[in-house]
């Protein structure tokens, strides 16, 4: 399970040598997968691009179908503007921001502590705790979202912004991932920081965290998608608009009798964004960390 | 960033060997004095707020919800008094066909769900490592649905599966039957899976493109030089290397379908006639629409077990990559 990114391109490169290939073999199956990759585009481009024109031509512009299903002959932003202006969709953007980068920092300063202690102390029931951990963490929160939002309420956290970011800051896998990496971080190089006088605390952050990059990186990505997708938790606990989170905003939109298809569209591609910029720019740490080859295997 | 942090490790690795002394073997620790008491004290306070989490967060909760399936509620509503009932609330579900029928439906869905949407994301995979023109553009476009929460994912699919939505105007288009989809109890719950496997398929490509490229070259080279064909390569040399990738994807899957709730509730409010009820949605009907939380509770214990025993095999396939 150490992940070791870079060697990633260099076998993609090596990838079957352009040997002498049936022309027709390779046609067929760019085409296979040209149709498969916009298959699975189709969708977002069509909202995209309904977002884009006045509410009722979604529907309205289906009969007679045409390339005018698809592509507005009246270009508008002002689903956008509605979006922002009375819907108060920015608040809700902006929440769902607060949340999840929230989560993301109190999930590091909770799991990164808990890994090293996991891996470098000796102490009777660690893998104990361990499993504690990284099972419990990994139960979907969702599964026991009702009886928490319950207890929640008791507590007075319903409608508060640190009632939307605890349920979030465990995650099982960043605490796995972590100690994971931290495991390969030689031994003898935090003996010789206690032979300089170093504490544990400063072992770690000077010395593992900077080694684990990759790590981190993948933990915080893990933790923020998690909250940012939240839906059941703060369904159950926030009724107050002005804390509410941009997915729940959307599904309020939808629920609305008088629906606008191209303002729906509008706020299921904003909330698309976030996720979309930080999965293409880190997908390298997303993927390689969670199942890793079956080469070792 | 990576080779960054691959170039520091290699560094640290070399400055550990030539800095520690040759005493310090890997797993003796020599000159530490007070040993275990200090680690201990360390760890506690290392793990503690970690700890406080998981009690707090998910084990306190859970324990609630636990003994309130031993309650039961005198009167109707959140604020009934309570009486102890035993066993009562397993035996009123267990023995309620539509309760039942919801465990039966949502063991079912994840059966025929997973393993479907891990087989297309493999083919696809597999499909998109080969040396293709536009390959990366591919992928890509395989990839942007993903990043479309699920919330997003039912919005699209709920206008575009409506009676007089663009599926059934390509449908009539081309000479076939309009479909009914969310409102028809047979095709309800497939058009849940499709708004589900929009998002799911290509997340779970990327983590299999991932172990595809891991698989050793020189493999596939031995196949070849054996004069094995391509099926041939893929069933004795693709799939028992990616065996792991594998189980731990469709596991994973797994524990993210079997709480499956929003397009649920959002489109279909579990019906028509049940067909979509499965056990999140259950357990929150039962909590907030019927105002029976105990019931609610008792399923939501059933549906944390079943949680539990598929994450311990997840557990148990990330501890043996070590």
């Amino acid at each position: 399970m150490a992940v070791h990114p870079s060697t990633r391109p260099t076998a993609a490169r090596g990838d079957r040598r352009p040997a002498p290939r049936r022309w027709v073999g390779t046609a067929l199956l760019t085409l296979l997968a040209a149709v498969i990759g916009v298959a699975f585009l189709l969708p977002a481009v069509w909202m995209l691009l309904g977002s884009l024109r006045p509410g009722s031509e979604v529907i309205g512009s289906v009969s007679p179908l045409g390339w005018r299903t698809l592509v507005p002959d009246t270009w508008t932003l002002d689903n956008y503007s509605a979006l922002f202006g009375q819907l108060g969709f920015g608040r809700s953007l902006a929440n769902s921001l607060l949340v999840a980068l929230v989560s993301v920092l109190l999930g590091l300063a909770l799991s990164v502590p808990a890994a090293y202690a996991l891996t470098v102390l000796r102490f009777p029931g660690r893998e104990g705790v361990f499993a504690l951990l990284v099972v419990g963490f990994m139960v979907p929160f969702e599964a026991i979202a009702i009886p928490m939002a319950q207890l929640f309420t008791q507590w007075h956290l319903d409608n508060t912004y640190v009632g939307l970011i605890l349920p979030g800051i465990g995650n099982g896998l960043a605490i796995f991932n972590l100690r994971q990496f931290f495991r390969g971080v030689p031994s003898s190089l935090r003996e010789a920081a206690i032979v300089d006088g170093a504490g544990e605390f400063r072992i770690m952050t000077r010395l593992y965290v900077p080694l684990s990059t990759t790590a981190l990186i993948n933990s915080a990505l893990l933790i923020f998608l998690g909250q940012w997708s939240a839906y059941l938790w703060p369904l159950l606990l926030v009724s107050d608009q002005e804390k509410q989170v941009a997915a729940i905003a959307i599904a309020r939109t939808f629920s609305d009798t008088e629906f606008n298809f191209g303002q729906m569209f509008g706020g299921a591609l904003l909330i698309s964004v976030v996720p979309a910029v930080l999965l293409l720019l880190l997908q390298r740490y997303f993927a390689t960390s969670i199942a890793s080859s079956g080469e070792k295997g | 960033m990576s080779a960054e942090a691959q170039e520091g490790t290699r560094r640290a690795a070399a400055q550990g060997r030539s800095g520690a002394s040759p005493a310090a073997a890997p797993s003796s620790r020599p000159g530490r004095r007070p040993g275990r008491g200090r680690d201990l004290r360390t760890a506690v306070l290392f793990l503690g707020p970690a700890l406080a989490a998981i009690v707090l967060l998910r084990l306190v909760p859970f324990a609630g919800a636990a003994w309130s399936t031993l309650f039961e509620r005198v009167g109707v509503g959140l604020l009934a008094e309570q009486r102890f009932a035993g066993f009562a609330n397993y035996q009123q579900l267990l023995s309620d066909p539509l309760f039942l029928g919801t465990l039966w439906r949502t063991i079912a869905f994840n059966l025929v769900i997973n393993p479907v949407q891990i087989a297309l994301a493999m083919a696809i995979s597999v499909l998109l490592v080969q040396r293709l023109p536009g390959r990366g553009l591919w992928r890509v476009f395989v990839f942007v649905p993903c990043t479309v929460p699920l919330v997003g994912s039912s919005v699209a699919w709920g206008v575009a599966l409506r009676q007089d939505g663009p599926v059934n105007g390509v449908l009539t288009a081309l000479g076939l039957a309009p479909q009914p989809f969310f409102t028809s109890p047979q095709q309800a719950l497939a058009s849940i899976a499709l708004v589900a496997s929009w998002i799911g398929i290509g997340y779970w490509m990327l983590f299999l493109i991932g172990g595809l490229n891991d698989v050793n070259r020189e493999l596939y080279e031995a196949a070849s030089l054996d004069g094995a064909g391509r099926w041939r390569t893929f069933t004795s040399v693709t799939v028992p290397m990616m065996k792991r990738p594998l189980l731990f994807v469709l596991v994973a899957d797994t524990v993210a379908n079997f709480v499956l709730f929003v397009p649920v509730q959002l489109l279909t409010n579990g019906g028509p006639d049940q067909s979509t009820t499965m056990l999140m949605f259950d357990a929150y009907r039962r909590t907030y629409t019927y105002s029976q939380p105990n019931l609610g509770a008792t399923a939501i214990l059933i549906l944390t077990l079943i949680m539990l025993a598929i994450v311990a095999v997840q557990f148990r396939l990330l501890k043996e990559e070590d």
